[in-house]
């Protein structure tokens, strides 16, 4: 009797693992295997990603991240009035900033749905997954943010939806949108296991795809490369903006040692010498009165692409930033002491030299990276 | 015959295990250290952003940020003998923003043993002084530029001094790499001694901004600190404190002064000069308390 009852008991429990196996099959679809994302480390750059443990690259979560980059119904809002999307900002052509020449934003200024002006002056979406110092210009996106929602480009994306300055969108309503949107699902399934649209999800693909955008390219990398030499003028300006007697640059914006041309930090450059006012420089981070009117130092890969230029767009050339740091740096207890040329107004370059500088930053562009299909937009999105 | 073959195992085990204990006893005895850094000035502990030192010129001067490199630490035993205390090449970042790296913790073992005294060189000598050697920041943002020798900065001293006009002025006191240059239009070496840095400090634009470098010259230094006194035992944990004391930097054999030398000197051989000889007693070292 207890051999048969052994037997019976046995028998169920392996009916009931084989029917709930099955049943699981059933609705959970095929097995979730992402494809990891194969990221190559360019010369000379940084080994360590800033990629969170739990949003991994993978081919499908890029692809779709890609998706919603371009989508203007990241707004929540399908009238074509109301379409906005990360790219209608970061446009890949200006270096993934606003740039001068936006079609719809004069001068680079950029404004919300809302039509209330961005309080800051976009900056570009260069290889961000080399940043571990803070996203904006006064880094108030870091790691270990006491803010939970303000640690990662994750959370830039929610922010940036919502904003009134913006895409004043409401989470819900995005997310419902996609769900609904033939394609979406599928993409989701593939990239995420679940065809249930979360907007920490959208979140994650989008933060996916931006961390793929590598700009290493440039004349200047085939240079160090050692695949071409620069010319003349370049090289002299390789040479004034890497020394102290020259333009002195590279502490803030790096060189052959730190090739992603910043440092990500914050540096009061002497822009200005009263700071009051001013609500969202880095002391309004640190609460560090040194940090009055200290901003990110953005990479100058690209740079000319993008623009207007410092965290208010005060400058709309090139040649006006370099004529600022030669000519117009202004002395304040809060100067960086890296500016140490204050006192005679800035590093005093000749037209020539300027002329040579500018050749070097130019050098510094990766027409590869501003015109690369993989970073573009789409031919047509997944309902189309 | 069951009973007679566990009683077969226990013996067998219990050799195993004695000879195990054995071989414990025969392996050297070792321990680890570990080093704490301290920036001091005058005897206190760093103070930063606040305009509060004078140095042997007579600057007033208040100390930014301090970040530098410690490359190829070794204990000097009683015999004199020096044992490294991790593999060769080894250098560590320390900075005084980055609170975790001003602790070292050596990974090899070291020997048990009385030691007099630790030594390392101050920066990167010439072999570990290699372009691109550290790719992550941030140590790569310590890059010494090609142009100017190559390798990292030894030590980057940001500060400010109230200058000969009464204006706070930033210094960048940055120790690395020297130069020797020539003029490109005359073959001469220039002399960027006491002489004309004053010109130099009031805006006059040196000839080097593009002239040729004809030599470079390393001003890294080894330290030899003895006084530690100390005995790592079997499984134990020394832990030391080497102390940069910044004031000394500035006072001997050589007066530093920044109205002499002014606010950047990656480009001024005399001065590196002159702050790398006056390295030879900025250190000193003494056990944790």
């Amino acid at each position: 009797m207890s051999r048969t009852r052994f037997i019976f008991t046995s028998a169920f429990a392996i009916i009931l693992f084989v029917g709930l196996s099955a049943c699981r099959d059933k609705h959970e679809g095929p097995a979730f295997k992402p494809t990891p994302y194969p990221f190559e480390i360019p010369f000379a750059f940084p080994n360590k990603l800033n990629i969170p443990t739990d949003n991994p690259l993978t081919v499908e979560g890029v692809a779709l991240g890609r998706y919603l980059f371009y989508d203007g119904r990241l707004s929540g809002r399908t009238h074509a009035d109301s379409l906005m999307s990360c790219s209608s900002c970061h446009i890949q052509s200006n270096n993934f900033e606003a740039g001068i020449d936006h079609p719809v934003f004069q001068g680079g200024y950029v404004h919300g749905l809302s039509g209330k002006q961005t309080t800051h002056v976009v900056l570009p979406l260069v290889n961000l997954v080399w940043n571990s110092s803070g996203y904006g210009w006064n880094g108030f996106i870091f790691t270990n943010n006491p803010i939970t929602g303000q640690r990662s480009i994750e959370d830039i994306v929610r922010i940036s939806v919502m904003a009134e300055d913006e895409m004043m969108g409401d989470t819900t309503r995005v997310k419902a949108l996609f769900q609904q949107t033939t394609g979406y699902p599928a993409l989701f399934q593939a990239a995420f296991g679940s065809s249930n649209i979360t907007f920490r999800n959208i979140e994650r693909a989008i933060a996916q795809f931006v961390r793929t955008l590598v700009s290493a390219d440039s004349r200047f990398d085939q240079y160090l490369r050692g695949e071409i030499q620069l010319n003349q003028g370049e090289l002299n300006g390789y040479v004034l903006f890497t020394t102290e007697e020259g333009a002195d640059c590279f502490h803030c914006h790096g060189g052959g040692g730190n090739p992603l041309f910043t440092t990500h930090l914050f540096y009061n450059n002497g822009k200005d010498t009263v700071f009051d006012q001013d609500i969202a420089d880095r002391y309004h981070i640190t609460g560090d009165p040194m940090h009055k009117g200290a901003y990110k130092a953005p990479t100058l890969r690209n740079i000319s692409r993008g623009g207007p230029f410092m965290h208010d767009g005060r400058f709309k050339t090139l040649d006006e930033v370099i004529d600022f740091y030669s000519h117009q740096v202004r002395l304040s207890p809060q100067v960086d002491p890296l500016m140490h040329h204050v006192l005679m107004g800035g590093v005093q370059l000749t037209d020539q030299e300027k002329s040579d500088l500018k050749a070097f930053i130019l050098s510094l562009q990766d027409n590869n990276f501003l015109n690369n299909p993989a970073y573009g937009r789409p031919e047509k999105f997944p309902d189309q | 015959m069951a009973k007679k073959q566990v009683l077969w195992f226990l013996v067998a085990l219990g050799i195993g295990l004695t000879a195990c204990n054995d071989n414990q006893k025969e392996s050297p005895a070792t321990g680890s250290i570990t080093i704490h850094i301290r920036h001091t000035v005058d005897g206190n502990p760093l103070i930063t952003d606040s305009l509060m030192y004078t140095n042997e010129a007579g600057n007033h001067y208040l100390i930014n940020e301090i970040q530098w490199f410690i490359s190829d630490i070794s204990l000097v035993a009683d015999d004199g003998s020096n044992i490294a205390l991790d593999a060769d090449n080894s250098a560590y970042y320390v900075d005084t923003d980055i609170p975790e790296s001003m602790r070292i913790q050596a990974w090899m073992p070291v020997p048990a043993g009385h030691y007099k005294g630790i030594a390392f060189t101050f920066g990167l000598d010439e072999a570990n002084n290699i372009s691109n050697r550290f790719v992550n920041p941030p140590e790569s943002f310590m890059f010494w530029p090609e142009y100017l020798g190559g390798g990292y900065h030894y030590m980057k001293l940001n500060g400010k001094w109230i200058n000969e006009d009464g204006l706070k002025a930033p210094f960048n006191f940055h120790l690395g790499t020297g130069q020797i240059y020539t003029g490109s239009d005359r073959d001469i070496l220039f002399d960027f001694g006491a002489s004309n840095q004053y010109l130099h400090c009031e805006g006059f634009h040196p000839p080097q901004k593009l002239s040729p470098v004809v030599a470079f010259v390393p001003n890294y230094f080894r330290v030899n600190l003895t006084g530690t006194d100390a005995s790592l035992i079997d499984g134990g944990n020394l832990e030391f404190i080497i102390e940069m004391q910044v004031e000394n930097w500035f006072r001997t054999p050589n007066t530093y002064d920044h109205n002499v030398w002014g606010g950047s000197i990656m480009q001024q051989q005399d001065a590196l000069k002159s702050a790398s000889e006056n390295g030879h007693d900025v250190f000193i070292v003494k056990p944790l308390n």
